[in-house]
């Protein structure tokens, strides 16, 4: 069974129909890239999987469950949808580290908010600190927790928000060209995080810029065009055999840079 | 007639007694308008409509008429309109019914200035919050509201400085505030009269009071400076 379903997803901005139908699946333990040129609704997708955005129609399943139905109205409920993203995580472009925060309490405010939230009795602060730590080591940043966001560089801030969505377990792990705001010769360090996460089979769909990466680190690739899924497949096919003359000149937009 | 020696503190006693009412409304204004404030900073951001629009036209009413008549009027309302002077004739019922006018009045400019600090704060900051599970109340006193608190700290102290000053205001309805305790020596009061210069004496406790006020917030503005 697959951990990701998603049927028919639609959505619209205004008179801009930026997403025209997507299905697609993903396996537990795949890496889903997602590729495409600036405008072909990748973004706006990952945002509508994450419940940043409410799609007009399609259906959203994690694990058999109907995450959302856009023709069943008590699923789009705030309330409901809060409790149903956690099945997501979120890596932004921008990071959004929360500044006022340590990249220690950063990863760790959102556990302990959920524990109040949800009346948990005992919650083991301790533990929850511990295993803040290892994702620190993890990430390579122990000796960076105490700094806050601006004491760090973009690459050790999108680590920091990496670990920061992995504390919370997410069934599926997204990524917004997550070295797109950052120099280039600090991308290699995040790619190395993420690049670790896939060895250590985790699920997770990463929408990218990185055409090497991307054919390096996938295990499924969709090439993505005007808000529709023009081309998908395992990177081989996608990256050296493309069979779709938008994939070609889209690919080849990019070997010549 | 007396010698200047001599009437030093008896003046320097009625200022103070004047000052202790203007310090009591200038802190019964803040208490009431910060949360009071943020209150109509939400209404404002209300994706309702109709709660959007009642506010806004509460704001314009009030900063767009002064508040010496916001003063008089909710001073003299209940009493010659609706024949229930609710105020009471003393200095008590001047004191509420000024605080009521200065409260809300205040709350109002103030409510601008949240709704820019909740506005410049990045949406990034709440899609993050969003992501990671977090309620929308979570969010804000966790995650937005310190950002906020620091982008407002500079036009907040503007409109605090100004209002230790406006607090003069009060007059109008004979709250014993400061001025009308340094004015009283021109006109007669503790058997001195005709003299101007305890009126220069107020202007120095109000030059002294935002002093401190000044120092205060700059502190207050450093300690926010751990983050960006």
């Amino acid at each position: 069974m697959p951990v990701l379903e998603v049927r028919n997803i639609r959505k619209t901005f205004g008179k801009t129909e930026v997403l025209k139908g997507i299905d697609f699946m993903l396996e537990k333990g795949g890496a889903l890239s997602i590729i495409g040129s600036s405008g072909s609704g990748k973004t706006t997708l990952l945002r509508c999987l994450n419940f940043l955005e409410r799609p007009d129609a399609g259906v959203i399943t994690v694990n058999g469950e109907t995450l959302l139905d856009c023709s069943k109205p008590s699923t789009m409920s705030e309330s409901q949808i809060r409790k149903k993203r956690l099945h997501f995580g979120l890596v932004f472009q921008s990071f959004n580290l929360f500044p006022q925060y340590t990249a220690l309490e950063n990863v760790m405010l959102a556990p302990v908010l959920l524990s109040k939230e949800n009346h948990v009795k005992n919650f083991d602060r301790s533990a929850l600190k511990s295993e803040a730590e290892e994702l620190f080591a993890s990430i390579g940043l122990s000796d960076r927790m105490k700094n806050y966001p601006h004491q760090l560089s973009g690459g050790q801030q999108q680590r920091v928000a990496i670990a920061r969505a992995l504390i919370m377990h997410p069934d599926i792990l997204c990524f917004d060209e997550p070295t797109s705001a950052l120099d280039p010769e600090l991308t290699g360090e995040v790619l190395k995080v993420i690049r670790g996460l896939s060895e250590k089979n985790t699920t997770m769909i990463i929408v990218t810029h990185e055409m090497e990466f991307a054919r390096d680190v996938a295990s499924h690739v969709i090439f993505m065009d005007s808000g529709v899924i023009c081309e998908q497949g395992n990177p081989q096919e996608v990256f050296n055999h493309p069979k779709e003359e938008r994939t070609k000149q889209f690919l080849s937009r990019y070997s010549n840079s | 007639m007396q010698t200047f020696i001599e009437q030093l503190p008896v003046v320097i006693g009625a200022l103070n007694v004047g000052f202790l009412q203007t310090l009591k409304l200038f802190a019964v204004t803040l208490l009431g308008a910060f949360p009071l404030g943020l209150i109509i900073a939400f209404g404002t951001l209300s994706k309702i409509r109709a709660i959007s629009l009642i506010t806004q036209f509460i704001i314009w009413i009030i900063r767009g008429t002064p508040l010496m008549i916001q003063l008089l009027i909710v001073y003299y309302f209940p009493g010659l309109v609706l024949h229930n002077p609710i105020w009471g004739g003393g200095e008590q019922g001047r004191f509420t019914a000024a605080a009521i006018a200065f409260v809300i009045n205040y709350a109002c400019y103030f409510s601008e200035i949240y709704r820019g600090g909740i506005q410049s704060v990045p949406i990034g900051q709440t899609e993050a919050g969003l992501v990671l599970g977090m309620t929308r109340r979570q969010i804000f006193f966790h995650v937005t509201l310190l950002q906020m608190i620091k982008r407002i700290v500079p036009p907040i102290s503007n409109e605090i400085i100004t209002l230790v000053k406006d607090t003069a205001l009060a007059r109008i309805i004979a709250l014993q505030e400061i001025i009308w305790a340094g004015q009283a020596f021109m006109k007669g009061s503790h058997g001195i009269s005709g003299a101007i210069w305890p009126l220069f004496f107020t202007a120095f406790y109000y030059l002294v009071f935002n002093g401190i006020v000044t120092v205060l917030l700059a502190k207050f503005e450093r300690k926010l400076d751990y983050f960006r």
